[in-house]
């Protein structure tokens, strides 16, 4: 610590502090990815203009972004509902493929007959299903052998990915396109599944699933007894236990749903994007991603839907601006700046939690004694 | 010479091995001193894609080796900085790191996407006169190259150290108890900086040591998850150095094992079962250890992912 300084927690951090984080932290991450821009001989402004005009000010442009955030608001809140009780689930990306195999499993199963009223519903409700399922092991093990979730639920993340290729290049599988025998690519889900899309944009009805699963988690952690119980276990474990309160049943419970909320963004990219079980299209971190969007969101479900906007146009940015004739912007710019928003946001954190205040007294050893009030000025009293 | 297909198997298994060994060793110093550093997959990757363009640059393996440990101690440090001086959720702050590393490796990855190094400028073999001629043992353990040999200096150095020196013994304070340290004179944000940053130095020599060796640059799937395998792999060793590398030759085995049989184009299994075999055998590995411990606590250490701050009043 810097002499003569102190840091003191914040009881309650302000709104002003609240905001000037996140939004320091992606003015600061700008500034990294300037750099290494720079590093490859483009010019960072241009870009940063490029990205502000292909996810963010134009209509088509929004649109994406708005399709992205569908999915980062529901991997968000799976991390964030898991992270704020101290739950590390850090397995979204592998809930998400086993989500989104589920749902094009129901949709293929139901088949063309089923109405749409009944199919979207059932679609939905697979993906949440698939995404939960792929949490069980990691949670049960947590609660019941203290195994760490953490790298259980990761590890669980490469084997949903060969899953998901085994179902569509592996074999001869229900999710595979049989007119597509050369170019193995996943059956196109009935139309009855597929999620409406907003007039004539690409947004779909994954966005309200997504908003709508944000309000219920805000309302389930601040209103209800099981968000009691799980800010209570999020705080501390030991007073769970004297509160009488189940520590297996809410580690089991908070896993569960984290796992169908990734689930869910699954459901979302399959039946609101792709329309088929797609791999490689999968394949975009939006698990991984949806940590970053809970932690500048500082794991508050509400807060979790600006931000998904805000990091589903930066990573939309990337492949946009492959198309760019002119320049070759990589792909990764969009992983390295949310990557940095998230590590600046993290450094941030300590002043949200804290703030400087300059040490009432405590004479450095060998300092004349000093009259009280000459050396804090507007310290603490 | 005429090696059988086990023992040119074994052998593989050491250099699959290594880089799992020497990550691991990087993991685990970092979580003696207190720091658990999820970001190893990421340090890894940065590694991995420095070395290649490194050597590349210089021709020289050796450079692009220290290159990567450089790379992977200067990700570490920012690790370090946010886990000990901002006091940073050290669990979000290493996902945090495999995120911004594994972005900045395909940034700087970009122009040799899917390249490996030409045979003349990987890194060879060293035979150790007169071991090397031992049969089978000589095939698979000392016709290796340098970095091989020097994990497992590393690995025996970093035991002793640990072990049975005064530095060594702090560090296992400022794990344990930092408060105890701290009040017994010991500095533990510098201890938790150096162990970390050294850690991701030889995280990094991990990454690096795949490229170097020959493998293409193929993204985040050049180390495929070997950097959360080391991290696991701590766990099993009981945050031992030299059960950590017995470990790594597991899963060297383990690994190879499946690349022999992917080769072999078995058609019992299809190959994409094999790939998630080593990532189940963690899972099961993990459960089944946490099933026989007690405590709960499969001997790490105490302080393990908690920031120090000391208690001013």
């Amino acid at each position: 610590m810097i002499r003569g300084w102190q840091l003191e927690p914040r009881p309650r951090p302000g709104p002003g502090v609240l905001l000037a984080v996140p939004v320091l932290s992606v003015l600061a991450a700008l500034v990294v990815g300037a750099i290494f821009l720079s590093a490859i001989g483009l010019a960072p402004l241009a870009v940063y203009r490029e990205i502000l005009r292909v996810s963010y000010t134009t209509g088509y442009g929004i649109a994406d972004t708005l399709v992205a955030a569908a999915a980062l608001i529901l991997t968000g809140l799976a991390a964030g509902v898991a992270f704020r009780f101290k739950l590390y689930n850090i397995g979204g990306e592998g809930q998400l493929y086993v989500g989104a195999i589920a749902a094009a499993g129901a949709a293929l199963w139901l088949g063309e007959g089923v109405p749409a009223a009944v199919a979207v519903p059932l679609v939905i409700a697979a993906g949440a299903v698939g995404g939960a399922i792929w949490v069980v092991i990691p949670a049960l093990a947590r609660a019941y052998l203290r195994t760490s979730e953490i790298i259980t639920s990761l590890l669980l993340n490469y084997v949903a990915l060969a899953l998901m290729q085994y179902l569509i290049f592996g074999a001869d599988t229900p999710w595979r396109d049989p007119n597509s025998p050369t170019f193995p690519r996943g059956a196109p889900i009935p139309d009855a599944a597929v999620f409406p899309r907003w007039g004539t944009t690409r947004v779909h009805l994954g966005l309200l699933v997504a908003i709508v699963a944000a309000v219920v988690i805000a309302v389930v952690i601040s209103r209800t007894r099981w968000g009691f119980q799980w800010r209570v276990f999020g705080d501390s474990p030991e007073a769970a236990r004297y509160a009488g309160i189940s520590s297996r049943q809410v580690i089991v419970v908070v896993l569960l749903i984290s796992g169908a909320l990734a689930g869910l963004a699954g459901a979302g990219e399959v039946a609101g994007r792709a329309g088929r079980l797609d791999p490689n299209g999968l394949v975009l971190n939006l698990g991984y991603n949806g940590i970053i969007v809970a932690a500048l969101a500082r794991y508050n479900p509400l807060a979790v839907i600006p931000v998904g906007v805000l990091v589903g146009g930066i990573l939309n940015a990337g492949p946009a601006l492959q198309s760019l004739p002119g320049q070759n912007v990589p792909v990764a710019i969009s992983t390295t700046l949310t990557g940095a928003i998230l590590i600046f946001a993290l450094a941030g954190e300590l002043f949200v939690r804290y703030r400087a205040t300059r040490r009432p007294e405590a004479p450095a050893p060998g300092d004349e004694p000093v009259a009280v009030g000459a050396t804090s000025d507007g310290g603490t009293p | 010479m005429n090696d059988s297909v086990l023992v040119l198997t074994l052998a593989g298994a050491v250099i699959t091995g290594t880089p799992i060994a020497l990550a691991a060793l990087g993991a685990l110093l970092g979580e003696r001193s207190g720091v658990l550093n999820l970001g190893i997959e990421g340090i890894m990757l940065v590694g991995a894609v420095t070395a290649l363009l490194g050597t590349q640059a210089t021709g020289q393996p050796v450079i692009g080796l220290v290159i990567g440990a450089l790379a992977g101690a200067v990700l570490a440090s920012l690790h370090g900085f946010l886990s000990v001086t901002m006091r940073a959720n050290q669990i979000v702050s290493g996902l945090a790191l495999v995120i911004f590393g594994t972005g900045v490796a395909i940034f700087l990855g970009q122009p040799i996407e899917g390249q490996a190094l030409v045979p003349g400028r990987r890194l060879g073999g060293t035979p150790i006169p007169l071991l090397a001629d031992l049969p089978a043992i000589g095939r698979i353990l000392f016709q290796q190259d340098l970095v091989v040999y020097g994990s497992w200096l590393l690995i025996v150095a970093a035991a002793f150290y640990l072990a049975r020196t005064r530095t060594g013994l702090a560090v296992r304070a400022v794990g344990e108890s930092p408060a105890t340290a701290d009040a017994a004179g010991i500095r533990v944000a510098l201890i938790r900086y150096t162990h970390v940053a050294v850690g991701g130095a030889l995280a990094g020599i991990g990454g690096a040591y795949i490229t170097v060796r020959g493998a293409p640059w193929d993204q985040a799937a050049t180390t495929g998850g070997r950097g959360w395998i080391a991290i696991a792999l701590v766990v099993f060793a009981s945050w031992r150095p030299i059960r950590a590398l017995a470990g790594a030759y597991l899963f060297g085995i383990a690994l190879r094992a499946n690349f022999a049989l992917q080769a072999a184009d078995v058609r019992i299994v299809p190959p994409q079962f094999l790939t998630m075999l080593p990532y189940l055998l963690t899972i099961a590995v993990l459960i089944v250890l946490s099933a026989t411990d007690a405590r709960g606590r499969l001997g790490a250490p105490a302080a393990l992912g908690r920031p120090y701050v000391r208690d001013e009043r």
